[in-house]
């Protein structure tokens, strides 16, 4: 296996790029389920089990949470990730919104 | 619709006739949701949040048109939907086509309400109906009751 050397300073462009991929695979965003009079609970239920992979348990914990609060935070990820949770939770009408970690 | 019995993998439903002709009219609604009603982010800065959106919207509605095809095929298929001596049609349907038809309905139903405008009985915003949107109203109904039969399904395998 061949070891390859860091050059001591990057240029500025690529301490740019580099610096951004961090903060974008950081866990700096959430993924939240907020409550609506449409969606039928058990469905939302359903859904956080099919696309999270959730336990029955826990997915009902959240969509009470929902339900009682409003809203549920779902998970904490990197950008791409939570971008991804949010594709997959509207393309079952849920309404989910990421939200940058304060 | 019924829950009749598992053929392998599949699941087989009963429906009356009435409700058989009801479900290939409600389907044909789809897609009720337009794709600039989601919003990735509340908060997200302005340009970022730009960009996000546009990729949302432009993922879901590579996706309606991926499902509506994928609905069109299903209503042609006269395997999917098998007469019955009774009247009504026997549906056969996979977990995956289930979950499939999951999504699209409760696009019919989550549409359906849009078009109400967004009746909410907690916030004294009750339903106003009128011969324009009343069969709205009939259909978001008719899928929260599909809904149920779809997930009563999955319930009863597990």
């Amino acid at each position: 296996m061949t070891e390859t050397v860091e050059p001591a300073v990057l240029p500025d462009s690529e301490q740019e790029q580099q610096s951004k991929t961090r903060s974008e695979l950081e866990p700096g965003y959430l993924v939240i389920c907020w409550d609506d009079p449409v969606n039928l609970m058990d469905y939302v239920t359903h859904v956080f089990q099919v696309v999270f992979g959730w336990a029955k348990q826990k997915a009902e914990f959240h969509m009470l949470e929902v339900h009682n609060q409003g809203k549920s935070v779902l998970t904490r990820e990197s950008m791409e990730r939570a971008e991804h949770y949010v594709h997959q939770l509207q393309s079952y009408s849920l309404q989910a919104t990421m939200e940058r970690d304060a | 619709m019924k829950l009749v019995r598992r053929e392998g993998e599949a699941f087989v439903f009963d429906l009356g006739k009435r409700e058989e002709r009801l479900l290939i009219e409600v389907l044909k609604l789809y897609p009720l949701v337009p794709t600039t009603h989601h919003r990735v982010s509340q908060t997200a800065d302005p340009g970022r949040g730009a960009e996000f959106q546009k990729l949302l919207e432009e993922t879901l509605a590579e996706r309606q048109r991926q499902n509506k095809q994928q609905l069109l095929a299903m209503l042609k298929d006269p395997q999917r939907f098998k007469q019955t001596a009774g009247g009504g049609c026997r549906l056969t349907l996979t977990p995956s086509q289930i979950e499939w038809l999951l999504q699209v309905v409760n696009d019919i139903r989550v549409g359906s309400w849009l078009v109400l405008g967004q009746p909410d009985e907690k916030k004294g915003k009750p339903i106003e109906l009128n011969n324009e949107n009343a069969r709205y109203y009939a259909a978001m109904e008719f899928c929260g009751y599909l809904q149920l039969a779809l997930l009563d399904a999955f319930e009863r395998q597990n």
